[in-house]
């Protein structure tokens, strides 16, 4: 049979409403593993709403979404997916390597990694037992990062992920995206920068049709 | 690739919310110093007589400690909302309800506990009699859970609102006033001398009940709240 | 989804249908209300004899315990349409359920201003623990807490959808606190005069009873129609069906 395998996240005619005014949509997009996938769109054009939506945090209102070819559902595709917001989800108390092993405890760890040597590569060694409330923002963000790197998942949803680096953490969420897709997953971004990604040319999605 | 086995991630919780207590170990003090500033207030309130104060410990006590917990309750899901970590624990392939259970005991073991630990000084202050003490440890050991359990329910439900402290205590009150009631009466006949077992079994089992049916109505709820 | 729900239910869940079925049903409800109520008064205070124990003090009841009942079956009525508005996220069914907590509060606060002026008379106070007044503070405390919570939230169907999955707790805890309290009333010994006792009621006291309940069930309907329509309008502002309507009303 040479059937090809049904994308990882298909959306169809996604739309969705806050109080009955459209925040997006309708959408139409497909994600294959090893595919990268840009979102983009002005400001307010509900790119984080989007990103909110495919992870499973807000209740899809119109069109569907498939998971590997069938319906997604919660519990279908958990430990499967990550999602980066703004809001890093990181305790300003607990140090980098804490916070690390509670997303180890929750989502497990990769084979051959572990908090530190996940915080070395995102260039946080020195830093992983100061408090997360004293790291610079960009600090912050690379601490995030990390877990990434810790935890396995298929997709990411990466919401702005260049936000708030300078030019080598711009570089190093490039290597990760494309270490990331290499190795056969996928992730979905958003960006209202331009980004230089060398693993293939992305697909784009276009938050206004 | 591995997943992480659910004894590790109710591990990964609890430790995690034990650690943040601990750090901001100045918050626990805090409804253990407000239920000693009330306990203190009654007999100026009421005179010093020890007979009145005597009739009143019981259900004072258990007013006072209520409270407490209500001024503590707020703050179960608030900074876990405001930095994204719920986010995170609703995402994570675990059971949800059963990671906000661990929450609701750490939540638990941190507020109500440590007023559990200082009930027979407040009762003593208080001139309850010594015999009547373990009844009310044992009721205090069976209604805190409760209000715990019931109270994170409420939480999670004004978790996508602003203001809340308020409105908590309005919601709090219908559900609270059966537990009061039961805790209450077993103190009152214990301090009558009379059989205090039966509303401490009813109390012992709606835990029950709550134990399980809690974490899930929570769970719902957060659900319901985060769509935002 | 939702495709085993009647067709008749989907069709009057879809709210430009129900806008004007309720517009329709109105006018009667209140015309009925009126009538009945009209009819249970002059049944009550005029026709019924004197109570010989209570004179003419007992015919409070026929106010005060119609209200007794809408305030739990409103809160029935709300918890029902809760738990369709959670399953099935149908519109209809959040605006039913947020739109009966305002009547089913004022219900239970007329109860309990008439159980407290009917305790002037009888225990010489405005406030006694009585097993069922206290019931009833309880039931208003939960109403209020949905009326709250729902108006907490910025997005309003959020908030309903809190406030419908706190009135299924609540419906849970109704019956627990009517046990609890009277347990706890019959510990501390509380009153006894019962103000609707099981004892012998006359023929001529209960028919008026029974129709001021027809009579606030009518005003029920009448209210919750005219408050729904309001609301339907207010939420679906932006949909075709009410351009039509408020079209229509302007060129009235």
């Amino acid at each position: 049979m040479t059937v090809s395998a049904p994308p990882l996240l298909a959306a169809s005619a996604l739309s969705f409403y806050r109080q009955d005014e459209p925040v997006f949509g309708p959408l139409q997009f497909e994600l294959h593993p090893g595919q990268l996938a840009l979102v983009e769109g002005d400001n307010g054009s509900g790119k984080t709403t989007l990103l909110r939506v495919l992870a499973g945090l807000l209740h899809v209102d119109e069109g569907e979404l498939h998971w590997r070819g069938e319906p997604l559902r919660r519990d279908a595709c958990a430990g499967e997916i990550i999602f980066l917001g703004h809001q890093l989800g990181l305790k300003g108390d607990l140090s980098p390597r804490e916070n690390l092993r509670i997303a180890a405890g929750l989502h497990g760890e990769r084979d051959g990694q572990d908090p530190a040597r996940a915080l070395r590569e995102v260039g946080l060694a020195g830093y992983e037992d100061e408090p997360v409330r004293r790291l610079s923002a960009g600090q912050k963000k690379r601490a995030a990062l990390a877990r990434l790197l810790l935890v396995p998942a298929t997709l990411w949803l990466l919401d702005e992920p260049y936000a708030n680096l300078d030019r080598h953490g711009i570089a190093l969420v490039n290597r990760l995206l494309e270490r990331h897709v290499a190795a056969g997953g996928a992730a979905l971004v958003t960006s209202h920068g331009a980004v230089s990604f060398h693993g293939g040319e992305p697909q784009r999605i276009r938050m206004h049709a | 690739m591995s997943q992480a086995p659910l004894g590790r991630a109710c591990a990964a919780v609890l430790r995690r919310d034990l650690t943040l207590a601990w750090r901001r170990r100045g918050d626990i003090a805090m409804p253990v110093l407000y239920a000693l500033i009330v306990t203190t207030l009654f007999p100026f309130a009421l005179g010093p007589e020890n007979a009145l104060l005597q009739r009143i410990a019981g259900g004072a006590v258990l007013v006072t400690v209520l409270l407490a917990m209500l001024l503590a309750l707020d703050g179960m899901f608030r900074s876990d909302i405001e930095d994204g970590s719920l986010e995170q624990l609703v995402l994570a392939p675990q059971p949800l309800a059963l990671m906000l259970g661990m929450k609701i005991l750490a939540h638990w073991l941190t507020t109500a506990l440590p007023l559990i630990v200082i009930a027979p000084m407040l009762a003593s202050m208080l001139q309850l009699p010594s015999t009547v003490i373990p009844v009310l440890l044992l009721a205090l050991a069976l209604a805190t859970p409760m209000l715990s359990l019931l109270g994170a329910v409420l939480v999670a439900l004004t978790a996508g609102t602003r203001r809340s402290g308020m409105l908590l205590a309005l919601m709090l009150l219908p559900l609270c006033v059966p537990v009061v009631i039961f805790a209450a009466g077993a103190l009152a006949a214990a301090q009558q001398g009379l059989p205090w077992i039966a509303p401490i079994a009813w109390l012992g089992a709606a835990l029950a009940l709550a134990l399980v049916l809690a974490p899930l109505g929570c769970a719902a709820a957060l659900r319901i709240a985060l769509d935002a | 989804m939702s495709s085993w729900i009647p067709l008749w239910l989907h069709k009057l869940g879809s709210p430009p249908t129900f806008y004007r079925f309720a517009g329709k049903l109105r006018p009667w409800m209140l015309a009925l209300a009126i009538v009945l109520g009209m009819i249970a008064l002059y049944g009550g205070l005029v026709l019924a004899p004197p109570d010989y124990q209570q004179g003419d003090d007992y015919r409070i009841i026929f106010v005060h315990v119609p209200s007794a009942w809408m305030g739990l079956f409103i809160y029935g009525v709300m918890a029902v349409s809760a738990f369709i508005a959670l399953v099935w996220r149908i519109k209809l069914a959040e605006v039913v359920a947020m739109e009966s907590a305002p009547i089913g509060a004022a219900f239970t606060l007329i109860t309990l201003v008439t159980g407290s002026l009917w305790g002037v008379r009888m225990w010489g106070t405005w406030w006694t623990w009585d097993a069922r007044l206290t019931s009833e503070l309880v039931l208003l405390f939960l109403y209020l807490g949905v009326i709250g919570l729902y108006h907490a939230f910025e997005d309003r169907r959020q908030g309903a959808r809190a406030a419908a999955f706190l009135a299924l707790i609540g419906i849970i805890n109704v019956p627990i606190v009517h046990f609890s309290v009277n347990w706890w009333n019959t510990l501390h010994q509380g009153s006894t005069v019962r103000l609707f006792g099981p004892s012998t009621m006359s023929g001529s006291m209960i028919w008026p009873l029974l129709t001021m309940m027809v009579a606030t069930k009518c005003y029920y309907a009448f209210s919750l129609c005219s408050r729904v329509r309001a609301d339907l309008l207010a939420l679906e502002s932006g949909k075709d069906w009410v351009r039509q309507i408020a079209a229509e009303e302007s060129a009235r």
